[in-house]
């Protein structure tokens, strides 16, 4: 269909915009690419031969192992609720949810101090039963411990997809099988599993691209991945050509990725696009059975949430008195400053982008759609690059510009705020996109047509009409965009101007120096904010449709 | 001839076949004239590019002499000076029926809104509706609102899409009847779409017909109505 035109020689404003926006967001990418391609130096040609091998290879490990993990949890949880009754179902259903609200970082450095030799297991074994641990078998810092903590901390991504995948599409389905004869185990594995297969390969690679863009949990845990070869050449050796190489394969890993999710999708959507919704009827379950899916649930929920808050609350009680000070304040007018202001300007961009993908049906507006979102899944550390790069540059050009005004030369935006905020914007714009859209699908575009039909122009159906009928979505794109970012780690550390740090920062910094009580407070207050929104979200707007 | 509809042709971009093929069409000033056709014939989308939400592929439209598109000329849907009554209505909801009603009077005063929006309730007798909201209204009552609202600017031509269809079959007649005195109280130039022909007999002036895009028959409606693969295409439904 053709869009609605303005006039026939008229540019189209929308078109403009969105137009600017999307090359601001490709531009990190683009610096990238480019130097990716710069010939070589010395140091490059040691990293690919004696560190490419191990980055890879533990990447690569951890990403197989942990989508592994995820998906056998969150599938299986999201069945087990969907299907079964048994005590605190109910409860289970939006509270297997939670570990979301953990960022990976911190959950890391909390189970490290809960296995470790000074921890609670180790010192209630030796005090209490004068049992003698191998280490061996307590080493979290590791592999493994990272496959551990990004699959407790992220199968919920598996588990909401799948979950309301199950909860709407299946209900026919499975009772189709059953009438056929199969039993529970077989309807799960024969029937359940393939056809949301769709679904369990979207949340698959959310997880991936999660794992990838971690820098928290494996320089914590020391473990050599893409990430922490960036930091580590670009700041302990100061050697930006060789963290473009890095970044550039990167950039690769995540495109194959990608290219991947959508082989191996094939023309497979997450949904029906039927209305009539049946929900599956659940099935009673009693005594033995009962209780064991409630103690997997039960156990699940502990790790991912009970057993890490527990920790947390416990080292924030032995340390507030010395954390709860000013400059525990600043830190929260930081977080809640840049993460309020990203969220604004993200949200406001991603309204612009939205409103011209829906008005105009053209080629080059679903080209722009698609960047939007694809932004999502370039890592935080190679955004952080690319845009360091290009404010480095803009700054030498701004420098001798105030040189030949001699007026006092200065670096403006390398030590500004707003090096940070535009990172965060191109990072989490497809976070509000997607809300925003999915809102402006609901509606329709029907009142924007009665509306011009009326006599008033696209601008001020904008403000009059449009913004008003999605000011739900407009909401949640920016509380969720706003947790993302109170969140965020890599870029973060990569971007934040001297002298100033943020909840998220500051968490880490203290647990890096061995301080890990001490990082608990701000830990605390992240989890408290992301886990209010996820229950916002997840039980009350539940109940609401 | 008030509205002249010349040689229009529309294709959608992702379909082989054009939806539209030389359509054309001259309508006096305050006739009634009704498209009627199956779902999926074009007609829907004829009115869609009369009132601007859609671009023909070539064609022109002049209203009252002036140009609204052709080759070289594009008015936008806002600047058309036409009247729109959705087949879900589209009132606005998040504004009182008041509200949705002076909506489109942008140029007037306080006073001439007041005025204009007093004297549209009386229209459509919905004088003790005025400040609920569309969701507090009947189906009969939402369209009277939408008709209310797409009359309160004076507009030139009226168009409905398929005005009728989602009301329950008892409600239609009454609806219907209503809003055919309405018209020609006002005496507006109205183009209706519909797949019904009951509403066609009842409100038009002169029928038009079309069938894949293209027009079948125009005349008054016992003429149109009267022949056989009318009939035919009346019994398959």
């Amino acid at each position: 269909m053709n869009s609605i035109r303005t006039t026939k020689s008229r540019p189209n404003m929308w078109a403009l915009l969105s137009f600017l926006f999307i090359t601001i967001i490709l531009l990190p990418n683009l610096v990238i690419a480019v130097n990716f391609f710069a010939p070589a130096n010395e140091n490059w040609q040691h990293i690919k031969e004696y560190l490419l091998v191990d980055i890879v290879t533990n990447t690569g490990i951890i990403l197989v192992f942990t989508a592994i993990a995820t998906t056998l949890i969150g599938t299986s949880l999201a069945w087990i609720v969907t299907v079964y009754k048994f005590p605190l179902r109910n409860f289970f259903r939006w509270g297997l949810i939670l570990p979301l609200a953990v960022p990976p970082f911190i959950g890391a450095y909390t189970y490290h101090g809960i296995v470790n030799y000074t921890g609670v297991i180790q010192s209630t074994l030796r005090n209490s039963f004068s049992i003698q641990v191998d280490q061996k078998y307590f080493d979290i810092m590791s592999i493994q411990g990272s496959i551990f903590i990004f699959t407790l901390f992220l199968y919920p991504y598996i588990y909401v997809i799948t979950k309301s995948f199950f909860e709407q599409q299946s209900a026919s389905i499975v009772e189709n099988a059953r009438l056929l004869g199969a039993n529970s185990f077989e309807v799960f594995f024969r029937v359940i599993l393939p056809i949301a297969r769709a679904a369990i390969i979207g949340g698959v690679t959310i997880v991936m691209l999660e794992v990838i863009n971690d820098y928290g949990v494996v320089k914590y845990y020391g473990v050599q991945t893409f990430i922490t070869s960036i930091f580590q050449t670009w700041f302990a050796m100061g050697d930006i050509d060789s963290a473009f190489k890095i970044a550039g394969t990167l950039m690769v890993v995540v495109i194959f990725i990608l290219i991947l999710e959508t082989i191996v999708r094939g023309r497979k959507r997450y949904s029906y696009s039927t209305t009539k919704v049946r929900p599956i009827q659940s099935k009673l379950l009693v005594g033995t059975k009962a209780w064991l899916m409630f103690a997997y649930c039960f156990a699940i929920f502990s790790l991912g949430l009970l057993i890490p808050l527990l920790q947390l609350i416990y080292w924030a009680v032995m340390t507030y008195d010395k954390i709860l000070t000013a400059e525990f304040f600043t830190l929260i007018k930081n977080s809640f400053t840049a993460a309020a202001t990203a969220a604004l300007l993200t949200v406001a961009i991603a309204l612009v982008i939205a409103n011209y993908t829906r008005i105009s049906r053209s080629i080059f507006s679903k080209v722009i759609s698609k960047i939007t979102v694809l932004g999502y899944s370039i890592p935080g550390a190679i955004i952080a690059v690319g845009i360091i790069t290009i404010f480095i540059a803009l700054d030498d050009i701004l420098y001798s510009f105030f040189t030949s005004f001699n007026s006092d030369p200065i670096y403006v935006l390398r030590t500004s705020l707003v090096m940070l905020i535009s990172a965060y914007v191109i990072r989490f714009l497809a976070v509000g996109y997607n809300s925003i859209e999915a809102g402006f699908e609901k509606v329709g575009n029907t009142f924007t047509e009665a509306s011009r039909m009326l006599g008033v122009s696209q601008v001020k159906t904008f403000f009059g009409v449009d913004i008003p009928l999605v000011k739900g979505a407009v909401i949640s794109g920016f509380i969720l965009v706003f947790v993302d970012i109170l969140k965020e780690l890599p870029l973060t550390m990569l971007l934040q101007p001297f002298n100033f740090s943020t909840l998220a920062t500051k968490a880490f910094r203290y647990a890096n120096d061995e301080m890990v009580s001490e990082a608990a407070s701000a830990s605390l207050l992240i989890i408290l904010i992301s886990g209010i929104c996820i229950f916002i979200f997840h039980k009350v707007l539940d109940k609401g449709e | 001839m008030y509205v002249q509809i010349k040689n229009l042709h529309y294709q959608y971009q992702n379909s082989s076949k054009p939806t539209i093929k030389d359509f054309s069409l001259n309508i006096d000033q305050g006739e009634t004239v009704t498209i009627l056709g199956e779902s999926g014939s074009g007609k829907s989308t004829i009115l869609r590019i009369i009132a601007g939400l859609e671009t023909p592929k070539s064609g022109s439209i002049s209203i009252d002499g002036k140009i609204v598109v052709d080759e070289r000329h594009f008015v936008t849907p806002e600047n058309r000076g036409i009247g729109m009554v959705f087949q879900d209505y589209a009132l606005f909801p998040h504004m009182t029926v008041a509200k949705n009603i002076i909506y489109g009077l942008r140029k007037m005063n306080r006073k001439q809104k007041a005025d204009r929006l007093d004297e549209m309730l009386e229209l459509v007798n919905l004088t003790d509706f005025k400040y609920r909201y569309p969701y507090e209204l009947s189906g009969g009552q939402q369209q009277r609102v939408a008709l209310a609202r797409a009359l309160a600017p004076s507009p030139s031509l009226l168009v409905f899409d398929e005005p009728f269809s989602n009301l329950d079959a008892n409600l239609q007649v009454k609806i219907r009847d209503d809003i055919y005195t309405i018209l020609k109280k006002t005496g507006v130039t109205s183009i209706f779409v519909t797949h019904d022909q009951a509403d066609a007999r009842v409100l038009a002036d002169r029928i038009v017909f079309i069938e894949n895009g293209m027009i079948n028959r125009v005349g008054p409606p016992e003429e149109v109505l009267g022949c056989a693969s009318l009939l035919m295409w009346a019994n398959s439904n």
